[in-house]
């Protein structure tokens, strides 16, 4: 690459197909982050092993396929509940005990995600692994000059409904309005018989399955490998801190995160556009630490 | 007479600190294998890094994952100057990297590294001041613990984007390799020496021993304090973001210092320097040896990594789930890491002092 | 004697809601007054108005014929106003003795205290804080390591170290014992005076102890000022605490 050929012109197709790449990098975003805004949102951890809970997702769905030969469509939900299983387990083993210290929080997770890497690799070592997916969905979509992998196209529209899913769930049912009451006020929700320790390993333990769901789906777009979960753990946790921990929020900053990267992307290169869109977090969160919705709680 | 811990004795600890650094500094003088010399100058750099970390967030409560900013910013400043101490000005003006890049001419951000003098000081003072610049940022804002640790991450992953991106300046993924070593007035630093040994040696020693000073002021009081709880120290007439800045700055010059030295050693600088993943580890290492003691921190930063080449290769994914699952265990049920676990012992150890200040005179020694 | 503090109208309010509402509050040099008031009242507000810690919405405070409204914590603090929390707040992993040093804030510049030792700094004034506060014997405790009585103890002196003019404390006897409240109102009583003092307390029993002039705040305004006797029978009062025996009970 030289200098001179840095900045790329503007041209109206191209940069349609852009802004339709930003828009199925958001999905990811969005998927990968679910979970963790839920974890977040509740009880305000900060979970480094995410990352990994998307690679147990990835991982547990090929494992289904290939030893069990479970189609890959099927493995999706599964993952769900093998991975919020497991979450439950790192919840109730490790998370509990330190939920009045954040920072040890973040550390102890980072602990855990390194086990969880290594582990894999010296279960299923480090090459990457593939994973067969519906004939349907390994084509691409042309529509003029627009050209699209179905798999991405599924991938956007399981992402929304993933969301929707988890709004009814939490809007909806018991145990939802359980965990929203616990997320506004905790001593508030105890007087009113609420469990908080039971609703916090069920809320972590769905958060943990969001994340084993979006694994699994990642599994049909990249290969899979012990690290993978390293691509994906910044970017989420962005997308939630500066969601400030509400699905909407994720779901709007998914939205713009992806799209701004990819306009950079566009008129730049892939890692410069990563360099301004994170600098631009930085510099948001900097005015705006509560998140994107949340009314401001500096001092005033 | 009072009895206390041995572990809280001033004096007891600077002279650890003087047995330590002394044993170290003649290790040398008893093995004469250069490439064990060049390993172990490398642990020199990380507990110099475990002890920046240790300052910024045992002592300061400043939980920063970007240490790694400044140690890579240094890095790449030092292989700059290292490269263009080989290049000639006439003949060879232009680093082989830049020239397959298709760059014609030197870049202008690379023209002061001509001068090492000129190289050194931004080498060091960039980072400083990006810190500096940093820290107005986060603390001006208010901005603490874990949203600190995201932001701090968040930047050290824009900046390992970028020098992956820049080609022509950093030579992106390849890294800077100067093909001949650090020359200092009139002295060629072999990374395969002795004496590359005791350089780093030497600046880990001057800079623990300057922190350890540092921590005994008002000033070292102050920053613990506001880590404990900074909303009080406000009240007392603190300008509280104002000593963060000044505490993130100067943990971000160690970590600088670090990046220099550590390019003398490897002759390399690539963007694994501002990768994610080492810059959670110095964390690690501060933790695990006891990041309220800087002794703690940089033995923890040699034992781990002394003991991480002593397994080797083959056995590293193992290594890697016992580092984990002993990070834990610390993060879990011993935050004051190695160094607490001394402290408790030596709890148990008979030991009585004279009230120190009243050899001093004070009016209240007979109380204490 | 002069008026040291000069709440103009002061007002702060939570989009519709207002905590503080129009609110005038002087006091004098070397008095000590008391601020009571049902929870939510908005005298802990007040405080945080006073000191900084929130940006009043609208109106004036003036502390010692100067404008502070608005200004910075740690500027306000420095100009002479000092403050006990309503939940303890001392430096926990520091001993006792550090936690005074670190309150002896003369020069607050980080470069400045790089080359002081903490120990010597302020050994006078700790000495004589000492002699008011108590804890001789355990300068060499940690923070964290005290009991609740002492922790109070321990901030109330850290306040004073700094001597300033104003101080402003906030339930400083919450949750101690009948002697440890005993002990605390002697230190008041020897404070009265050379300093001015605004104790936001619920203890009755200590108010009396203690209290010159009583401020009763309501729903964010003065409902009574004056002496015990006259606030308490005041009708205003009597009305407010309807059902209850008077304000003794209400606090």
């Amino acid at each position: 690459m030289s200098v001179h050929d840095f900045w790329t012109p503007f041209a109206l197709e191209p940069f349609i197909n852009a802004l339709i790449i930003g828009l199925s990098l958001a999905s990811i975003w969005l998927v990968a982050a679910l979970g963790l805004t839920i974890i977040y949102g509740t009880m305000g951890v900060i979970n480094m092993a995410h990352g990994e809970f998307i690679m147990l997702g990835a991982y547990s769905a090929w494992v289904m396929q290939f030893f069990i030969g479970i189609p890959w469509l099927l493995c999706l939900p599964l993952s769900f509940f093998i991975v919020g299983g497991f979450g439950w387990l790192v919840e109730r083993g490790l998370i509990r005990h330190l939920y009045d210290r954040p920072l040890d929080t973040l550390l102890a997770t980072w602990g855990v995600s390194l086990v969880l890497v290594q582990s894999v690799r010296l279960i299923f070592g480090g090459e990457p692994q593939y994973i067969d997916v519906p004939d349907e969905l390994s084509t691409v979509m042309n529509l003029g000059f627009i050209h699209i992998p179905w798999m991405r196209i599924f991938i956007f529209f399981v992402s929304l409904g993933l969301v929707a899913m988890t709004l009814a769930i939490l809007f909806k049912t018991n145990m939802g309005i359980q965990i929203r009451a616990v997320m506004q006020n905790k001593e508030m929700a105890a007087s009113f018989g609420i469990n908080s320790k039971r609703v916090y390993g069920l809320a972590f333990a769905f958060g943990a399955g969001l994340a084993g769901i979006s694994g699994a789906m990642f599994s049909g777009l990249k290969t899979i490998f012990p690290d993978m979960g390293l691509g994906y753990v910044v970017e989420a946790f962005l997308v939630v801190v500066t969601g400030g921990g509400e699905v909407l929020g994720s779901l709007a900053t998914a939205g713009i995160m992806g799209e701004l990267f990819s306009v950079f992307s566009y008129f730049t290169n892939d890692t410069f556009g990563r360099f301004v869109l994170f600098v631009l977090i930085v510099i948001f969160l900097r005015f705006r630490p509560q998140g994107i919705f949340t009314p401001s709680m500096a001092r005033r | 007479m009072r009895r206390v811990n041995l572990y809280h004795d001033k004096r007891a600890q600077w002279a650890v600190y003087v047995v330590f650094f002394g044993i170290l500094a003649i290790i040398p003088l008893s093995m004469d294998d250069p490439f064990t010399m060049n390993q172990y100058s490398r642990y020199g750099v990380f507990a110099m890094l475990a002890l920046s970390v240790s300052l910024v967030w045992g002592f300061g409560g400043i939980l920063s994952l970007g240490q790694g900013i400044a140690f890579g910013m240094a890095a790449y400043g030092m292989g700059a100057t290292m490269q263009m101490q080989y290049q000639d000005p006439v003949n060879d003006p232009i680093p082989s990297f830049m020239l397959t890049n298709e760059l014609e001419v030197l870049p202008t951000i690379w023209e002061p590294f001509w001068h090492t003098h000129l190289g050194l000081i931004l080498a060091i003072g960039i980072p400083v001041l990006f810190f500096v610049i940093f820290g107005i940022l986060m603390f001006q804002a208010r901005i603490a613990g874990a949203f600190v640790a995201i932001m701090t991450l968040a930047m050290l992953g824009a900046w390992y984007n970028m020098a992956y991106d820049m080609q022509p300046y950093t030579a992106g993924f390849n890294g800077i390799s100067p093909p001949s070593a650090f020359v200092a007035f009139g002295v060629e630093v072999d990374p395969y020496s002795n004496l590359i040994y005791w350089v780093s040696l030497g600046v880990l020693c001057v800079l623990t021993l300057a922190t350890k000073a540092l921590l005994q002021t008002k000033f070292g009081t102050i920053v613990q304090a506001i880590r404990d709880d900074p909303e009080r120290a406000r009240f007392l007439g603190y300008n509280v973001a104002y000593y963060q800045i000044v505490l993130f700055a100067l943990a971000g010059l160690i970590a600088a210092l670090a990046g220099l030295v550590w390019v003398m050693i490897t002759q390399f600088v690539s963007p694994t320097s501002l990768d994610i993943f080492f810059s959670i580890t110095m964390v690690i290492w501060a933790a695990v040896g006891g990041r309220m003691s800087l002794f703690g921190a940089i033995f923890g930063a040699m034992f781990i990594n002394a003991a991480q080449s002593y397994v080797g290769d083959e056995f590293q994914a193992t290594w890697f789930i016992i580092l984990g699952a002993v990070f834990i265990i610390v993060v879990r049920f011993a935050p004051k890491g190695l160094a607490g676990l001394f402290e408790y012992v030596f709890g148990f150890i008979p030991y009585r002092v004279r009230g120190t200040s009243g050899a001093r005179g004070d009016a209240h020694s007979a109380s204490e | 004697m002069a008026v040291i503090l000069d709440l103009q109208d002061v007002t702060k309010a939570y989009d519709e809601y207002k905590v503080v509402d129009g609110f005038n509050f002087q006091v004098e040099e070397g008095e000590l007054r008391c601020l009571l008031g049902p929870n939510g009242a908005g005298k802990t507000t007040t405080i945080d108005l006073i000191t900084g810690r929130q940006k009043a919405t609208s109106g004036t405070i003036m502390f010692k014929g100067r404008d502070i409204t608005g200004q910075r914590e740690d500027k306000i603090a420095k100009q002479g106003v000092g403050r006990k929390f309503q939940v303890p707040a001392v430096f926990k992993e520091l001993t006792v003795r550090e936690n005074f040093q670190v309150a002896f804030s003369k020069n607050t510049d980080p470069f400045h205290n790089m080359i002081r030792l903490g120990r010597r700094d302020g050994r006078e004034r700790l000495r004589q804080v000492v002699e008011i506060v108590g804890l001789q014997e355990r300068l060499e405790e940690q923070g964290g390591n005290l009991s609740h009585g002492e922790t109070q103890w321990l901030e109330i002196g850290m306040v004073l170290t700094q001597n300033p003019q104003l101080l402003l404390m906030d339930e400083p006897t919450a949750g101690m014992t009948e002697q440890e409240t005993q002990q605390t109102s002697e230190i008041f009583n020897r404070l009265k005076g050379e300093h001015t003092l605004v104790v936001v307390e619920h203890d009755m029993a200590f108010v009396r102890e203690i209290a010159d002039v009583i401020t009763l705040m309501h729903l964010g305004k003065t409902l009574a000022e004056g002496p015990m006797e006259i606030v308490e029978n005041d009708p205003k009062v009597r009305e407010v605490y309807l059902g209850t025996e008077g304000i003794t009970d209400a606090a």
